[in-house]
Parts: C-alpha cells; sequence; structure tokens
C-alpha cells in the first residue's frame, strides 16, 4: 500500500485526490480524538477545519515518517487550542483559577459522568501536556514516539511527560482508592 | 492487575461522528483545495466546485470522491480506491442490468450536435481555450486558463501570463483519462452511442460492464474491508452491490461527469462538443429547456438529484454552437458554485506569443 508520506508528496505535486485518500485513512480516528477532547458536536465542525489546516500546511510534512496520523493529530490539537481559546470561559471552566493557562478546557468537561467524573477530575489536575501524551498512549493507541511528534516534542521528554502523568495519577488519593477497589476486588474472585 | 493506564482507558469511548460529518469534512477541505488566483495552478479541474463526481460504490469501491452526494457511499468509497485500470469497451452484459439507452434521435441534443458537426467544416486554429471563472458563495474563488490542442496536449495556468509560460515550458498536463474522455466524445460525435458510453464510462476506472459473477467475486473480496470500515463510521444500513437502477445510475453519473470533463478541455473543437451532447442526450436524468441568456438563445441543462445524488448542475450552453456558458453546482450545505465560461478557437503558437 501506498504510504501516506508517498500520497502527501503525490499531493504537493498537484493530485488532489492523493491527499483525499490520506484524508480517508485517518478520518475516522482523527474525528474520534477531537471527539473525545471537545465532544462529537464541536468535533464534527472542527473536522473540516482540520483538513484544510493540514492540507495547507502538508509541504512541512517530514516525509520520513510513512504514517502521517501523529502529524494529523498534532494538527487536530493545534485547531482543538484554537477552539478553546475562542470559547467563552464560562462555557469551559467554571473556575479557571486553578489551570496552567486559559485555553485548558479539561476541568469541565463532561463531570456529568458521575462515574468518570473522578478520573476526569484526577486528569483535569494534570499538566496540559502531561494529560496530552498520556492520553495520545491510553486513547490513540500511539507509542510514546508518535505522541511526541504529536506534541512537536523530543521522544525523551515525551516519556517523561509520560511518566510524570503516571505518576502524578497514581499519587492522586481519589486514583489510589479506585486502583485498590479494583485490584482487591480481582485479587477475592 | 489494574493500572492508572487502565483507568485512562476506560474514558476513551467518545460518541462517534454522524456518518454525513466525514462527507461534510471533505466537502470542506475541497473547497478549500481549489487554489486562488496567484496560486499555483492545478492539473486539472472540473466544472463543479469541487469535483462532481457521484459517491457511488462500484463492486471494486472505486470511483472517484464525491461532494456531498451519497454521503454514505462515499464515505465507505474513499477508502476503498481501487488500482484497477480501464477496461476496453465491452457490451454491456445484460446480467449487470446496465442498459446503455442511446440516445432519442431527434431530441433537441441530438439535433444540435447534428447542426454542429454539419457547420464545423474547416476549423481554424489547432487548439481550445476556456477561460473559467468561479465564484462561490458570491465569492470569486478562481480564474482558469485551460488551453487544450486537438494533440491531446494540455495547458493551464491562474491568467495570461501562466498559461504563456506553461506552452513555453512545455508543462504538458495532459493524462490518459484526459486523452480516453476526448477520445471517447470524439467518437460519440460520428459513432455507435452505445459504444460510445462504454468509452466515455471506461474513461476511468470501473468494472460496470463486467458480468454480474465477476462484480459479485470483486465485491464478495472488499468484503471485509468494507464492513470494517462501516463499523467504524456508524454505518448502519448495509452497503450491496449496486445493480439494476443503481447501476444504472452510476453508469449514467459516469457519463456525465466524464463527459462534461471532455467539454471543459475541448469546447472549441466541434467534433468534442458535438460527441458530448450526443453522449448527454443519452442520460434520461438530465432535462433539456429552451432559454436565453445576455440576449442570445440557450439550452439549459440539468442534472437533477435523480443524478446526482442530493444536488443538481445546470449546464448553460449557446443554443445555436453548444458553447458551454455556465455551470451552476448546487449541493446540499455547500455553498453554490458559479462558473461562467469564455471559449475560443485558437493556436497553440499564438497563445505561445501572448496573441489570445
Amino acid at each position: 500500500m501506498t504510504s501516506d508520506a508517498e500520497l502527501i508528496g503525490r499531493s504537493l505535486a498537484g493530485d488532489g485526490q492523493a491527499f483525499m485518500e490520506v484524508v480517508g485513512r485517518h478520518e475516522v480516528a482523527v474525528g474520534a480524538y477531537l471527539a473525545r477532547r471537545a465532544g462529537r458536536e464541536a468535533a464534527e465542525d472542527l473536522l473540516g477545519d482540520v483538513w484544510v489546516a493540514a492540507f495547507e500546511s502538508r509541504s512541512t510534512y517530514d516525509r520520513s515518517f510513512a504514517e502521517a496520523r501523529p502529524w494529523l493529530y498534532g494538527v487536530a490539537l493545534n485547531r482543538l487550542r484554537r477552539y478553546w481559546r475562542s470559547r467563552p470561559a464560562e462555557d469551559l471552566v467554571p473556575d479557571v483559577t486553578g489551570l496552567a493557562n486559559g485555553w485548558d478546557p479539561w476541568p469541565a468537561v463532561d463531570a456529568r459522568v458521575d462515574t468518570q467524573a473522578v478520573l476526569r477530575a484526577a486528569l483535569a489536575r494534570l499538566r496540559p501536556e502531561e494529560r496530552e501524551v498520556l492520553t495520545l498512549v491510553a486513547w490513540e493507541d500511539l507509542t510514546v514516539a508518535d505522541a511526541a511528534r504529536v506534541l512537536g516534542k523530543p521522544a525523551g521528554t515525551a516519556r517523561r511527560l509520560l511518566h510524570q502523568a503516571r505518576m502524578a495519577l497514581r499519587d492522586a488519593p481519589e486514583v489510589a482508592a479506585l486502583l485498590t477497589d479494583l485490584n482487591s476486588v480481582k485479587e477475592s474472585q | 492487575m489494574v493500572d492508572e493506564m487502565d483507568l485512562v482507558g476506560q474514558l476513551k469511548a467518545a460518541a462517534p461522528l454522524r456518518p454525513d460529518a466525514y462527507e461534510r469534512a471533505r466537502t470542506t477541505l475541497r473547497v478549500a483545495m481549489i487554489p486562488l488566483p496567484g496560486a499555483a495552478p492545478v492539473r486539472r479541474r472540473r466544472f463543479s466546485p469541487a469535483g462532481n463526481r457521484r459517491g457511488t460504490l462500484g463492486t471494486l469501491g472505486k470511483v472517484s470522491i464525491g461532494a456531498g452526494f451519497g454521503a454514505v457511499a462515499a464515505a465507505v468509497a474513499i477508502a476503498l480506491v481501487a488500482t484497477s485500470t480501464p477496461r476496453s469497451a465491452a457490451p454491456a452484459g445484460s446480467s449487470t442490468g446496465a442498459s446503455t439507452g442511446p440516445a432519442a434521435v431527434g431530441s433537441t441534443l441530438v439535433t444540435l450536435a447534428a447542426d454542429i458537426k454539419a457547420s464545423g467544416g474547416s476549423v481554424q486554429g489547432n487548439a481550445s481555450l476556456a477561460i473559467t471563472t468561479q465564484v462561490i458563495g458570491g465569492k470569486l474563488m478562481q480564474a482558469y486558463y485551460g488551453l487544450y490542442t486537438d494533440g491531446g496536449a494540455l495547458y493551464s495556468g491562474d491568467d495570461r501570463k501562466t498559461l504563456v509560460k506553461a506552452v513555453a515550458d512545455h508543462a504538458n498536463q495532459a493524462d490518459s483519462v484526459d486523452t480516453r474522455e476526448v477520445a471517447a466524445a470524439r467518437y460519440a460525435a460520428n459513432g455507435n452511442l452505445t459504444t460510445a458510453r462504454e468509452l466515455m464510462v471506461n474513461a476511468t476506472p470501473n468494472d460496470y460492464f463486467l458480468s454480474l459473477a465477476a462484480r459479485q467475486k470483486i465485491w464478495a473480496k472488499g468484503a471485509a474491508a468494507r464492513q470494517a470500515l462501516m463499523r467504524e463510521k456508524g454505518i448502519k444500513t448495509p452497503l450491496t452491490m449496486p445493480t439494476g437502477k443503481a447501476l444504472q445510475a452510476d453508469i449514467d453519473d459516469s457519463v456525465w461527469n466524464n463527459s462534461i470533463d471532455s467539454l471543459t478541455w475541448g469546447a472549441a473543437n466541434p467534433e468534442i462538443r458535438a460527441g458530448v451532447l450526443r453522449l448527454l442526450s443519452t442520460l434520461p436524468e438530465v432535462t433539456v429547456v429552451k432559454s436565453t441568456a445576455g440576449g442570445q438563445p440557450t439550452l439549459t441543462l440539468t442534472a437533477g438529484p435523480a443524478l446526482l445524488e442530493g444536488g443538481k448542475q445546470v449546464l448553460t450552453i449557446n443554443a445555436k454552437t453548444g458553447m458551454p456558458i455556465s455551470s451552476v453546482v448546487t449541493l446540499p450545505q455547500v455553498p453554490t458554485s458559479v462558473e461562467t465560461y469564455q471559449v475560443s478557437r485558437v493556436t497553440l503558437a499564438g497563445v505561445k506569443a501572448g496573441k489570445f
């Protein structure tokens, strides 16, 4: 199968259909990536913007990477950040005082889901880059190296961020309690 | 042993995007892919804002990407692009359900085609120049200068200067699809229309004229990938291999799109124009109405939802010469695209010298 890198190269040479093929390969994954972070409605609105941004910046794609998905996640993340910045604060964060920066919406994400609220709250307390690496690995099934590509950081940095994120979660009392409960139930079975 | 990564993984689930959201996103991209004036010229273009191909899913799962048409099918088709090559024209097998109804002799388009051929005589020049301006949602999106020579070379530019440069640089952008489309149109000017339709459809990869058994075999081969993709995209309605009317609509769609393509390249060539009109006359989904535009008698050809699922394309041509004047493409949730054409007969040397 033709690699994403080759298709992007063909696209740069004027073959518009080639880029549409890249889109076809990754649209479900990128759509899910957006939906996990912004909800379905917003994801549906943002997906087209992501393709346009990716298309317009495809000349910057490093074609030594055959697979474009991490790069597309990076484009999507940039678009998400712009989206978050454009949202009224009250739509995102009831209390922004504890956040690392203004665009971070996580403390307000889906707290309605009570059973998951503990985890979401713990995620919300992570630094944005720690959380991004963690969720890229846990949700998008990326390797740490690919997560580093998304963020435009060295793999070593991504590894450190992932380690910090895991430690922070493990040390959070409510998460520790959840883990203890779950593992004790497993042991008793 | 459950760890924190497992816990985070529990939050992975998210409501999937609705299938039409993917198509809307692709349409946004297609519109954005249209180069703005001043940008490098694209190799080829089409009359619609983003290619007006129906999002059909042939047995091969090939086809081009629709611009809002058949969102569900297109959503699947996009990832199932086949690598087949066009076949030589083969008789339409009855088992495919494809009836290639030839022209109603005496129809308006056939009559006009005959008039064009009769008045064609010796044609000056050796190339067709089409200057197209496209306005989408009231905003000028691009101008396109396309030069197609009788010898089959294609040069393009965003303006006079870039077109002259393309010719001077011998930047021939024609490909085998263009060549096959134009050849089919030329054949249609005088040849058997059933054969001409097949030639035109076969200008782009398809499986329409294979036997039912052969198509089913190909369909079955792609079933697993198709189903997996449908699952991912949340498509509930099972896709079935187009047969009968659905297959006929796909074939007619190809005839429409490929014919319009060849008209794009060779509108100033009377043989191509006549052939295209004869081909379009075979489409029962296309209505032809007498009209006027700018004080001149025109014909308005409308390919409606029956042909272009969910949208329509209105092509206006000069009622006496068949020269294209404008095209209006209306698609759901996409700004209307209006294109106007200035078509003339020129010489390659003249264009190279800036005389046009």
